[in-house]
């Protein structure tokens, strides 16, 4: 097991560097930061003069080896815009992208689950249907749309909620029910088939005959065996949501990590999209390692040597 | 007992009530809260490092000029009283006397020599350098009264003071806390003062009860970001912010419509225009260019895309600019048989015209640059059209890569031809593509004239050159739109600067 776990350490940091390395690159092949920093006005000498400032005119692999030699050390350098350390930046958004990931994540999988299940044990009934074409859309209609219909409904029309910001739960609600439509939907779809092929296998059949209620059936029997998929899906869901936050955050103007990253790239802010990409794969990865050793508690055939 | 109960809670009560109702009748109302929604977030507070829009909006009511803008534009007395020409190249400045920084410290000579001066600094150059670098000295005469000497002369100092760059900071207290410490907690002499900043989330400031005219008659101004127009405009028919920036004209009629809340608009000090690479074949032929100067129907532009809230230009000038501009003129004509005569007149083969765009970065850009290539292509040009990225926009200006015409929005940053054309289009400017030796004489001597009228006359000689030439293809005059709650009252400018003080409750 300790074995496993550093091979999956050393596979984590690997990522991570890869990563890392590649929006490094990316950026620089983008655009130079120096260009949008200066006003209009600023004669070509200005420009030369900030690259100077900023490093940028340093060899790239000499760039590359400083920002490696500062990024282990969780430096990522200071902001270009906002003149302060990006991982700092980074780090104050990220607890509003983390509640908002978390809020999203909680109301599909509460939702979703027990849709899901009950899909499967009333299959291709009225029920089915309707939940089923409902989650299509929820799987289908961009998270735009449906911020906006949202933000229309019941933030203009019935002033239920806030429209933009963070403060309250009533903050969330929206933000999180519009993060939440596209998991909420890939999980019940999930949950749904995975629930019918387990329920059709003999020993269901088995534990029907020996008396059981329907409700242990269900829960005790059958899902936890139909839970491997659905707890795989729901980790990449819930990495997905850390960092397909972005639309939603820019709706709802809410002060997430996503936004910081997208102004970051308009801005070419190379210090604030890699430390902002850097966190966003670290919680990817480490999500995704949770997932494995969940995988243990749910199938104990399943053993990592 | 029962009695005495039911007083104990109607006492108080009552008067809670009559003190309202006094409040009410005197106008001492609770004072309420102004709220800002605006597209980004501030990116920082310090005045002299950035130039963008919604920064500067903050900049002008945290801090104040020497010389500030009314309504109209027109300069007027700021922290600085009254000033004067001495001799060519030297203003003199007297200094409002009694002003205090936010943090109590009084306001001297000694600030406003601290701030041009890290305005103006070599190394490393500020943001707004280029603004003011015909500064060449500050010399304090006393506490009350300064000179600032100019490289050359400047007819324009007073005005370049009242625009960005020109806040003054106080100097003690910088010195003190150093450049991180200031710009964590700024202080400046504005009406409102800073309280606390979550970044993305909310800026908010409270009125400076200490101002050096009537304070504010708000308790706090907040401003909060809102990226996206529908969720902007949304917040503000919710009644969650009481003003916002930046509404595109389609957004007009819903808001007008909406019983509580209104547009204001100003045209903008400068216009929507593509800038030509004249060294580009056929853009280098001067008849190609009148040609697609004939061939563009403003009227239908702005009647059709910006719904009437914009004009045809007339001038080389926008009409705010306070000299050389000619209302005279008629607006540019619509000819597209002209067109034609000159394209065959021109050579013309049907060579491509590359039309370049950004998407999102001015309203409309991507509607404009297709409808004009649709207008060019009626007259038998081979117009294509490329939209940019922003930041690809920015480099290729940077790079003067320019691959035909690129849409742009130019700035009368000054209310002055040399606030425009002359600062694009000088030599080594962002738009320096076409060069003409009499306009460079004349724009180029009209900028360290003393004398109003004679720098008019050249500005209006210049004009003539400039239209027959066509190096920049003017297309109109936009109007920028704001929205605020109908109890409020509020002027729009051209300038688009939201000055917090000019946003009152109705009466």
């Amino acid at each position: 097991m300790s074995q496993y776990l550093l091979r999956r350490f050393g596979r984590a940091v690997i990522a991570l560097w890869g990563v890392s390395t590649i929006v490094f690159i990316v950026m620089r092949l983008s655009g130079d930061p120096a260009v949008l920093l200066l006003p209009q006005e600023a004669s070509r000498e200005d420009v030369l003069r900030l690259r100077q400032d900023l490093g940028l005119d340093d060899p790239l692999l000499v760039q590359y080896g400083r920002f490696l030699g500062h990024a282990v050390t969780g430096n990522f350098g200071e902001s270009l815009r906002h003149k302060e350390p990006a991982m700092h930046l980074v780090c104050d958004h990220l607890w509003a992208t983390l509640e908002l990931a978390l809020a999203a994540f909680c109301i599909a999988a509460l939702v979703a689950v027990p849709i899901g299940i009950l899909a499967a044990v009333r299959a291709n009934r009225v029920y089915d249907h309707l939940v089923m074409s409902l989650a299509l859309i929820g799987q289908s209609a961009p998270t735009f749309w449906i911020g906006i219909m949202l933000i229309l409904g019941f933030g203009l029309g019935l002033h239920w909620f806030p429209i933009g910001g963070r403060g309250t739960l009533r903050h969330l609600v929206m933000p999180a029910l519009t993060l939440g439509a596209f998991a909420m939907a890939s999980i019940a779809r999930l949950t749904r088939s995975a629930m019918l092929d387990v329920i059709r296998l003999d020993y269901i059949t088995t534990a029907r005959s020996k008396g059981l209620s329907e409700r242990r059936i269900i829960w005790r029997h059958a899902f936890k065996n139909a839970a491997i998929p659905v707890v795989t899906i729901m980790g990449l869901q819930f990495g997905t949501l850390l960092g397909g936050a972005v639309v939603t955050e820019t709706v709802f103007s809410w002060p997430g990590i996503g936004r910081l990253a997208i102004q970051g790239i308009y801005n070419r802010d190379y210090p604030i999209v890699q430390a902002a990409v850097f966190v966003a794969a670290a919680f990817f990865v480490g999500i995704n390692f949770l997932v494995d050793l969940l995988y243990t508690f749910l199938d104990p055939r399943i053993r990592y040597e | 007992m029962h009695w005495s109960r039911t007083s104990r809670w109607v006492r108080p009560g009552t008067w809670f009530g009559t003190f309202l109702l006094v409040c009410s009748l005197t106008g001492w109302a609770v004072a309420r809260d102004l709220t800002i929604g605006q597209g980004t977030d501030v990116s920082h507070l310090d005045p002299h490092y950035s130039t963008s829009a919604s920064d500067v909006n903050v900049f002008f009511n945290l801090y104040d000029n020497l010389v500030l803008r009314d309504e109209q534009l027109n300069l007027t007395p700021g922290l600085a009283t009254a000033w004067k020409l001495i001799d060519d190249r030297t203003w003199q400045f007297k200094l409002r006397q009694g002003v205090v920084f936010h943090n109590g410290d009084a306001f001297t000579a000694d600030d406003v020599k601290f701030s041009l001066e890290r305005a103006i600094a070599e190394n490393p150059r500020t943001s707004v350098y280029a603004a003011l670098n015909t500064i060449e000295r500050v010399e304090i005469l006393d506490p009350l009264t300064v000179n600032l000497v100019t490289k050359h002369p400047d007819p324009l100092l007073p005005t370049r003071l009242s625009y960005y760059g020109g806040m003054i900071l106080p100097r003690q207290y910088f010195e003190k806390v150093g450049m991180e410490g200031f710009r964590k907690e700024p202080v400046g002499t504005g009406p409102i003062k800073f309280v606390e900043w979550k970044k993305n989330e909310r800026l908010v400031f409270e009125a400076n009860k200490r101002y050096w005219r009537p304070a504010l008659p708000y308790d706090k101004v907040i401003y909060k970001p809102y990226p996206e127009t529908a969720a902007r405009i949304a917040a503000l028919l919710a009644g969650e912010v009481d003003f916002i920036t930046a509404v595109p004209p389609d957004q007009v009629e819903v808001i007008d419509k909406s019983g509580s809340a209104k547009v204001e608009g100003a045209l903008y000090a400068g216009f929507f225009s593509y800038t030509f690479n004249v060294k580009v074949p056929p853009l280098d032929n001067k008849r190609v260019r009148q040609a697609i100067h004939y061939a563009i129907d403003r009227q239908a532009i702005v009647k059709k895309l910006w719904r009437g809230r914009g004009v045809v230009p007339n001038d080389a000038y926008p009409n705010v600019d306070k000299i050389g501009y000619d209302p005279k003129k008629p607006p540019f004509e619509y000819n597209p048989k002209k067109a034609k005569d000159l394209l065959a007149q021109a050579g013309y083969k049907g060579e491509e015209i590359k039309i370049e765009s950004a998407i999102g970065y001015l309203a409309n850009d991507k509607q404009l640059t297709e409808t004009i290539a649709a207008m060019l292509q009626e007259v038998g040009m081979n117009a294509k059209v490329q939209l940019l990225e922003y930041s690809v926009r920015a480099q290729k200006l940077r790079q003067k890569a320019l691959e035909g015409l690129l849409l742009g929005d130019p700035t009368s940053t000054l209310l002055d031809p040399d606030g425009m054309f002359w600062r694009l289009m000088q030599p080594g400017g962002l738009y320096d593509y076409w060069r003409h030796p009499e306009w460079d004489r004349l724009m180029g001597e009209a900028r360290v004239l003393q004398d109003p009228q004679k720098r008019d006359a050249n500005y209006k000689k210049a004009a003539e050159i400039f239209l027959d030439e066509v190096p920049v293809l003017i297309v109109l005059q936009p109007e920028k739109t704001f929205a605020l709650k109908k109890d409020l009252q509020w002027k729009a400018r051209s300038d688009e600067i939201v000055v917090v003080y000019d946003i009152r409750p109705a009466k």
